[in-house]
């Protein structure tokens, strides 16, 4: 290079810098007062509802009188002490088991030859398609302790023992297998985005094939891991579907059900119930913290500047086994509650006398399928489901990745501000944040209540957090060096991303705005309040069919829901495979 | 609480397989020019706690009498229901024309969002089922001892037959006394009527609870469950379609819900309202609801009557409401603890 061009370069390389500078806190300032609109103003209606006994839109702001009285009933209600060690007990045990289902799921997937990896990889994502209420249904099909269909087959076995799935050890159980696909899209990203020259170093210097495992591709990976972690735990702490259909027949009483319980009262006790999640919203920022304050100073980037293809380890004869185990796995979380989930959908009534009724051909038939399409809300459910979840998962996407490439990729004062406004929603319970998105957003001018275009801002505000995550692992492992190349070649900071980063990016920007989408249609809480009679989601419909009672076309309508979701995320990943390759070729 | 939730399988056609009482007259729903009025609004917006699925035959029901009419519907679950109407009425957003709720003391409470409102045959209604000039018992439920047929075989034929030993080992489920208006009616009777004794005898059979009437209905039908104190209309519609279930009336008395509907003062379409608040308080409007969906009625003069209702032997319980208020709390942490529910 002779020293005009390096002159110029540097003169390129300066007035970029020197647009950045100018550019970069109207940026920040634009993302914070979009998060403030989002986040921060619905949390201020939630606090003022905690703190206070009124409803802010029908009493005004002026009627606002500070008080501590939920919070102390909160703190000393030994029934709120209880439901909250249950959940911690029941959210704790399902993400171990997230965590060990998942991080064994993607390491078979992505670096074994395990045969049917692509099977293996797109059937272990079905948990997450399967709305909580559904999953639990389908759970309390199979393992009611008198009439379960598990326990109907160990009868007609003459084996003495009964599965009890209405029971905390079901609840851990549910847990884990239908939270493991969040631990799995976060780390076989990862791993898939791994530099395998590492591996190869350790197994050089004599390490086996275990011991690299444990001791260089899981640390490596952490991020991944401990994003998943998070995230599936804080999730279950929301979920109140699974321990609404499991845990209740056992008097077993979790933060969330003990909410819906406070929303359902008469008089609904919004108040209460917004204290008790603003201490949810504080056990989780203890999380996040945590999380933090253990990934802070380390480097994971794992993808750099040169070409790598993800390694595929070699098991031999034990690559039968993983495919065994997966195949076990598989038939548990897929085969089985599907199983119940089509006897449901299809037959008449649910009441088995013994074993041989289960085949008996005449109880089965298409009733529950015609009530459910002769019911016009259902197409109209349907589609309007289908543009909320498009809407969201666009408007959500694009939105996650400029917050994701802001906190990451830059050292914008602001950003951390910007991450922290982000996350915050994971905390919230639907039912508690949905009344919250009513309260902040019915007075919005240009008619925005009572059309899909308002579910959809309360699901991209819902499910930031769950977003940005899922990103964020994408572009911790993007080397900074590949951007520098591009600035010190003369391109801008858009060029830059369009050019570098979002391709190397695409699969966890795939990834991200699919689960948007499968969120988004499964979503209930904010919708209750978000609906109106031209604006009615499938989930809202569901609901009212359980509680209705009728688990026939709750399971007709669920298997009609996950056939939707299935085709759609069937076309994501393919996009996102060729999103994989295509980022494997750019890397 | 207003939150109800009932079973409601096989109701997708109740009101296909209705034909219109040929004798009923325009006067019965309000008159010509009523009639002539809503047809010229042409819709309403129907904000219900009921089951969309329910409300929806009812409107069927109505729309062969009066087709020129579209009802759009709003349903929510009855805590949900009520902080929207709220919000929404603050905002000056409210969109029903007609709501339609369980729970008798928080509309009491709205009811300065509600427009004067008397139906054609006021008359015809039980004193005691009214709460406000402005509200009226559209939907009335009634409680029933529920079995499976196919487990059950010494059918239990009182409320009193519930605290038999024979029924001990957790064959009877029950829906919890915090679970909502309704449930909290029943545990009112069964104290009032039954005896001060009634819970503990019966908690110590060993009882499961559920949260509300569709878990419990569901696990009678399953069999989970044998016997079930159950809303009417939860078991009658799966009844009819050949469940292995059975429903009886005890003679000690049916602890009656009567809802409270009314018409906001809002309403845009406030004639369209009318006449179909009219027509389900009409005795052609209750007779559907009995004959298709399990209803019972708050009419001093049933049009018809439930299957095994037998007018000398079976009364209607309605709570007085000053005690449906007042003694609510007190006697919910008592029945709390008998069952050794958490709440």
């Amino acid at each position: 290079m002779t020293a005009t061009s390096a002159a110029a370069l540097s003169a390129r390389t300066e007035s970029a810098f020197a647009t950045r500078r100018l550019i970069a806190p109207l940026w920040v300032g634009g993302l914070l007062i979009l998060l403030a609109f989002l986040v921060l103003y619905p949390l201020s209606m939630l606090v003022f509802g905690a703190l206070s006994d009124s409803n802010p839109v029908v009493d005004g702001f002026g009627t606002f009188r500070p008080a501590l009285t939920h919070f102390k009933e909160v703190l000393v209600n030994e029934n709120v002490h209880l439901a909250f060690f249950n959940a911690l007990v029941a959210c704790g045990g399902g993400t171990a088991l997230a965590v060990l289902i998942g991080l064994f799921f993607s390491w078979i997937v992505v670096r074994t030859n395990t045969p049917f990896r692509r099977f293996i990889a797109g059937a272990s994502m079905i948990p997450l398609f399967v709305p909580p209420l559904v999953a639990g249904v389908a759970w309390g099909i199979l393992g009611s302790p008198k009439t379960g269909l598990l326990n109907i087959v160990l009868k007609w076995m003459n084996i003495d023992f009964r599965f009890d799935f209405y029971s905390m050890w079901g609840l851990i159980v549910v847990f884990g297998i239908y939270y493991a696909p969040y631990v799995y899209m976060f780390t076989s990203s990862a791993l898939r985005n791994m530099d395998p020259s590492l591996e190869e170093a350790s197994e050089v210097s004599g390490a086996s094939a275990f011991t690299t495992l444990f001791t260089v591709t899981f640390p490596l990976i952490a991020p991944a891991i401990l994003a998943g972690t998070l995230l599936s735990f804080v999730v279950m702490l929301g979920i109140y579907g699974v321990p609404a259909a499991l845990g209740a027949p056992a008097n077993i009483s979790v933060l969330t059900t003990y909410i819906f319980k406070l929303t359902a009262w008469s008089p609904p006790l919004y108040n209460t119930a917004a204290a008790v999640a603003i201490l949810l919203m504080i056990v989780t920022a203890i999380l996040v913290w945590a999380q933090q304050r253990v990934l802070s100073g380390k480097s994971f980037a794992t993808v750099a500047g040169k070409a790598f293809r993800p390694r595929s380890l070699n098991l031999g004869p034990w690559r039968w086994f993983t495919f065994g185990l997966a195949l076990v796995y598989l038939f548990v979380v897929v085969v089985l509650p599907t199983l119940a989930l089509v006897i449901a959908a299809f037959r008449r009534f649910l009441f088995f006398k013994d074993f041989d009724a289960i085949f008996d051909s005449k109880a089965y038939g298409l009733w529950h399928f015609q009530a459910v399409f002769d019911n016009p809300l259902t197409m109209l459910s349907i589609w309007n489901t289908l543009k909320v979840g498009v809407i969201t998962a666009v408007l959500g996407g694009i939105l996650a990745f400029a917050i994701g490439y802001t906190v990451n990729r830059t050292n914008v004062k602001g950003r951390r501000a910007i991450d922290l406004l982000a996350t915050i929603p994971v905390a919230i319970p639907g039912l508690v944040i949905g009344v919250a998105y009513l309260w902040a957003w019915i007075g919005l001018p240009g008619g925005l209540y009572g059309t899909i275009w308002i579910l959809a801002l309360a699901f991209v505000a819902r499910f930031m957090p769950d977003t940005v995550k899922a990103l964020s692992t994408s572009f911790l492992q993007i080397h900074k060096e590949l951007e520098e190349a591009a600035w010190i070649s003369g391109r801008g900071i858009l060029s830059t991303i369009f050019t570098i980063v979002l391709p190397l990016a695409r699969p966890g920007v795939v990834a991200s705005m699919t689960l948007l989408f499968v969120l988004a249609v499964r979503e209930l809480g904010s919708s209750l309040f978000l609906y109106t009679s031209d604006s009615t989601v499938m989930a809202v419909l569901l609901l009212d069919y359980y509680e209705g009672g009728n688990t026939g076309k709750t399971a007709a309508f669920s298997l009609v829901q996950t056939a939707i979701l299935g085709g759609l995320l069937g076309i994501t990943s393919w996009l996102s495979r060729g999103a994989a390759q295509s980022a494997a070729r750019t890397g | 609480m207003m939150k109800r939730r009932s079973m409601m399988a096989g109701i997708v056609g109740a009101a296909a397989t209705w034909t219109l009482p040929a004798h009923a007259a325009d006067e019965d729903f309000g008159g010509k020019d009523l009639i002539a009025a809503a047809d010229k609004e042409g819709a309403l917006t129907y904000y219900t706690a009921n089951f969309a699925e329910v409300e929806q035959e009812v409107i069927k029901a109505f729309n062969k009498r009066f087709p020129k009419i579209k009802i759009s519907m709003v349903r929510a679950p009855g805590g949900q229901l009520i902080t929207r109407i709220k919000t929404e009425a603050a905002a000056g957003k409210l969109a029903a024309d007609v709501v339609n709720h369980s729970d008798r003391g928080l509309m009491l409470e709205l009811q300065d969002l509600f427009l004067d409102y008397t139906p054609p045959n006021a008359a015809d209604y039980r004193p005691d089922a009214l709460v406000h000039p402005k509200f009226w018992p559209g939907v009335t439920l009634g409680w029933c001892i529920a079995y499976n047929t196919q487990l059950v075989k010494n059918a239990p034929k009182t409320w009193m037959d519930l605290t038999k030993d024979e029924y001990k080992g957790k064959q009877i489920g029950q829906v919890v006394g915090p679970s909502g208006g309704t449930t909290w009616t029943r545990i009112m009777f069964e104290r009032q009527v039954l005896g001060e004794d009634y819970w503990k005898k019966q908690a110590a059979l060993g009882v499961t609870l559920y949260p509300s009437g569709a878990p419990t209905s569901d696990s009678l039908v399953r069999g989970e469950v044998s016997i079930a104190p159950l809303l009417y209309n939860i078991i009658y519609t799966k009844i009819v379609e050949g469940a292995p279930a059975e429903a009886i009336f005890a003679p000690e008395g049916v602890p009656i819900v009567p809802y409270a509907d009314g018409i906001p003062k809002t309403s845009k379409s406030p004639n369209a309202a009318k006449l179909f608040m009219n027509w389900r308080l009409s005795k052609e409007g209750q007779a559907f609801q009995i004959e298709k969906l399990g209803n019972i009625t708050s009419m001093k003069e049933p049009p018809m009557l439930p299957k095994g209702w037998d007018p000398k032997v079976i009364k209607v319980w309605v709570p007085e409401f000053k005690q449906f208020e007042s003694l609510r709390d007190k006697w919910m942490d008592d029945w709390n603890k008998t069952y050794g529910y958490r709440q």
